[in-house]
């Protein structure tokens, strides 16, 4: 992946326009592309690594912006330099790390504050499914990733299990925590 | 009737013929294009950017063509959702099932070809149907 020679890789870019008033097809579109994870190039421009699926996202985006009478575009386009598209991956890995950060402040969160079981496997699904919706657009995973994932996983086995998880001998054997009767 | 569609087709494209087959055309035609432009003048053109069935309003190919064609059946509608949050996965509906089809079919189109994909997932479809048809009869999941 990483070697001198290697070439920057095809992105598919939307570049739209949409009036400012109504400002309801406008937001729906911003939302969209949030969940979608695009990197912002300019204003009205923006991009993902190009792939069948992230293309045809993009391209029922640009369908909504013209149905709301604006003017969009779907480009497939390679950065000229290596630079330019290690900009793109850095912004976009650090909008994930950022989101993968605040998943684990609220799972701690959780953990700290709630013995009750029931509140907790709500809380637990709640995040397991916010989890998903991040790694869906996370194309370029930071480190975050693993952290979150195991910082929901730890709330999710509770505070007896998650003690002895944190025990590097331990984490094979699930031995019930202290306390707790096995 | 000839039915024109961009190839490489996942879970609303396999959906849509399964839909025109079993509800508006029984011996349609499927053709797949790499482009819009290349949709044959005799066709009719689904799920691709600029047909008339296609994404609009938030509503994915599936739920146009439903709308279209006036296919009011609940049993349709519940398979729609399942779609849509496969296809979109924007929680407009409440469809648990939809990750799991959409992993399947996102495989599927690893090892076959678009042809071979209606014809291994028509039964899927067929059967999603019967399940959700017996779970709207008796209120409840069927066995």
């Amino acid at each position: 992946m990483s070697g001198p020679q290697r070439r920057p890789g095809e992105w598919v870019l939307l570049t739209y326009r949409l009036p400012r008033e109504p400002s309801t097809p406008r937001s729906a579109v911003w939302r969209k592309l949030r969940r979608l994870g695009v990197a912002q190039i300019s204003d009205g421009l923006v991009a993902l690594p190009a792939a069948a699926r992230t293309r045809e996202q993009l391209e029922w985006v640009a369908e909504e912006v013209t149905d709301a009478g604006g003017t969009a575009a779907i480009w497939l386009a390679t950065p000229a330099a290596r630079a330019e598209e290690e900009r793109l991956t850095t912004v976009m890995a650090a909008s994930r790390a950022a989101e993968y950060q605040a998943l684990i402040t609220a799972a701690a969160a959780a953990a700290g504050s709630t013995s009750d079981p029931v509140a907790r496997a709500g809380i637990v699904r709640r995040l397991r499914n916010e989890l998903r919706a991040i790694q869906r657009r996370d194309y370029f995973p930071p480190p975050d990733r693993d952290l979150a994932e195991e910082a929901v996983h730890t709330l999710a086995d509770g505070p007896g299990e998650a003690l002895a998880a944190s025990r590097p001998d331990a984490s094979q054997s699930r031995s019930p925590g202290p306390g707790e009767s096995p | 009737m000839r039915w024109a569609t961009r190839e490489r087709i996942h879970i609303d494209r396999a959906a849509c013929a399964w839909l025109i087959r079993r509800h508006i055309d029984p011996a349609p035609v499927f053709v797949f294009v790499a482009d819009p432009g290349d949709v044959p003048a005799d066709a009719i053109a689904f799920d691709i950017p600029g047909a008339e069935l296609s994404h609009h309003g938030g509503d994915c190919s599936f739920e146009t063509i439903l709308r279209r064609y006036e296919l009011d059946d609940p049993v349709l509608w519940r398979i729609a959702a399942i779609v849509h949050e496969a296809d979109l996965d924007d929680q407009r509906y409440d469809a648990p099932e939809a990750p799991g089809i959409d992993m399947v079919l996102r495989g599927l189109s690893m090892i076959r070809d678009d042809q071979e994909i209606l014809r291994l997932t028509a039964p899927v479809f067929d059967g999603m149907y019967e399940f959700c048809r017996r779970a709207l009869l008796l209120g409840r999941e069927p066995s």
